[in-house]
């Protein structure tokens, strides 16, 4: 990401230095990894939550592996050792941008997916195995990526059209939306059970899991496609463009994002630590039991 | 993201625009000049939006629970709502299919499922007892007052309430003497050695 060449903007683009981004890619790399690999490896896991954990966690790495690619390559292009307008360089680019998009849309669906096999978890539990079978939830893991990948590729090649930036910023709206109305619902019910018992002192912590899930996933996410949207909107005002210069912070959000998943999402899992724990202290898996 | 966002500057601003990796790369800066308000002001006003929108949301949350109706717990609703008896287990191995694992009855009523979830998360944090420790509590729990019960349960219930991962349904040693109490027949994954205890001890 280079420095803006704008001679008369006060509001001078703001710079990331290189480490905290390769620092912020390989640990986000490395903890979805692990996720992914503990997953396929145990099988306990081999249940349609921890399927469209296991999804989430591959579109992490996914996006925390081409991020930090994409370091390297700013960072070798800025040394001269790789053409910044060369077509091979400007392939990759294109083949990096669209793996980023798919894996950013990506993770949105598997949050979805996520919220959805949780109502279906609590509100249909005694069809709960019929509704959702490893089949099923094969197939919806299918449908999500190869719609991820289609659009990724169709985002980078006519990026130029506003129309498909209206719809990647509206698909973010909307998601968001679909996620704060279940989890808000399944918060609504959970409390009208709670009217038959005496108001508890510990109900405090409920709301902030929730107030966490959810705010961590608004904070890492609006400024992004809030850039987005101001690109369309407003790109010659200057009260914009001060707003457009902090573009890189806004990328490093979206970064953290992907390091701080694994946390709320897949390292609450008892099994999941377990399996950690096997897998990093054990030399040899069929060793330790 | 460079041709990303190069290419939706060059859309907004001039259509033959030859492409190059830098950001920003503006022929036509933007003036400054006779600024109103503060140039950061969008910056300023989205975090401060967002910011009031999270906390918002967070005590609304927090109210939410706290003005539920302090109603006694009715002790009928209690029987009905639990069924000691009914230690209805999957102890089948972890390579068991999903779908045999609901071929019992269970109750209807979606709230006892939901305070087994939530409870889970519970369960994962607790101290290990030893297994003889949990035994004799089980028993205990089993002969004390049901309300009794029900209201201290509750009440570490709710304080480990716990939205991510209520499914998440380990087979740690430590649980308590909640799933008993709980109907623990709702497993929706495999429970294999935990379980075997406690149906013993019914």
């Amino acid at each position: 990401m280079n420095v803006s060449t704008v001679n008369q903007s006060d509001c001078p683009d703001v710079t990331v230095p290189f480490p905290i981004f390769f620092a912020i890619g390989v640990v986000s790399l490395a903890e979805n990894l692990l996720v992914v690999v503990a997953v396929i490896r145990n099988r306990n896991l081999h249940s349609p939550m921890y399927c469209f954990i296991c999804s989430l966690a591959a579109f992490n790495t996914i996006a925390s592996l081409t991020k930090t690619c994409e370091n390297l390559m700013i960072v070798l292009a800025e040394n001269g050792h790789l053409q910044k307008k060369g077509s091979s360089e400007t392939k990759l680019d294109d083949v990096i941008d669209s793996l980023l998009c798919m894996s950013f849309v990506g993770s949105i669906f598997s949050f979805m997916a996520i919220a959805v096999d949780r109502y279906i978890t609590i509100f249909h539990a005694l069809q709960y195995h019929n509704i959702m079978t490893m089949q099923r939830a094969g197939v919806i893991l299918a449908v999500i990526w190869t719609t991820c990948g289609v659009w990724a590729v169709l985002m980078v090649q006519f990026f130029a059209s506003k129309f498909i930036m209206i719809c990647f910023v509206a698909f973010f709206f909307i998601s968001l939306a679909f996620i704060c109305f279940l989890y808000a619902y399944m918060f609504m019910l959970a409390r009208s059970h709670a009217r038959e018992i005496a108001a508890l002192p510990g109900s405090m912590r409920g709301a902030l899991t929730l107030t966490i899930l959810f705010g961590v996933f608004v904070v890492c996410w609006a400024p992004f496609f809030l850039h987005l949207t101001i690109i369309m909107v407003c790109p010659l005002n200057p009260y914009c463009e001060c707003y457009r210069s902090l573009f890189q912070l806004h990328v490093v959000l979206m970064m953290s994002h992907a390091l701080i998943d694994p946390a709320i999402y897949a390292f609450r899992s008892n099994e999941l630590r377990h399996t950690f724990r096997k897998m990093l202290l054990c030399s040899e898996w069929r060793q330790c039991s | 993201m460079s041709a990303f966002h190069n290419r939706s500057q060059t859309s907004a601003r001039r259509s033959d625009y030859v492409w190059q990796y830098e950001y920003y790369d503006d022929e036509e800066p933007v003036s400054f000049e006779g600024l109103k308000a503060h140039r950061y002001s969008i910056v300023i006003g989205f975090w401060v939006g967002l910011a009031v929108f999270v906390i918002f949301m967070f005590f609304v949350l927090t109210l939410l629970t706290k003005t539920g109706a302090p109603h006694q717990e009715n002790p009928d609703s209690a029987e009905k709502r639990h069924r000691p008896g009914s230690c209805l287990v999957d102890i089948d191995g972890p390579q068991d299919e999903n779908d045999k694992a609901f071929s019992r009855p269970l109750l209807s009523e979606s709230r006892s499922y939901f305070h087994f979830y939530i409870n889970e998360e519970d369960r994962g944090q607790r101290k290990l007892k030893p297994e003889e420790k949990t035994a004799v509590k089980q028993q205990e729990s089993f002969n004390r007052p049901r309300e009794e019960n029900k209201a201290e349960r509750e009440n570490d219930l709710f304080s480990h309430f716990n939205i991510p991962n209520f499914v998440n349904l380990e087979q740690s040693s430590n649980l308590g003497e909640e799933d008993l109490l709980y109907e623990p027949s709702v497993i929706l994954e495999r429970q294999a050695h935990s379980q075997d205890t406690h149906c013993d001890i019914h």
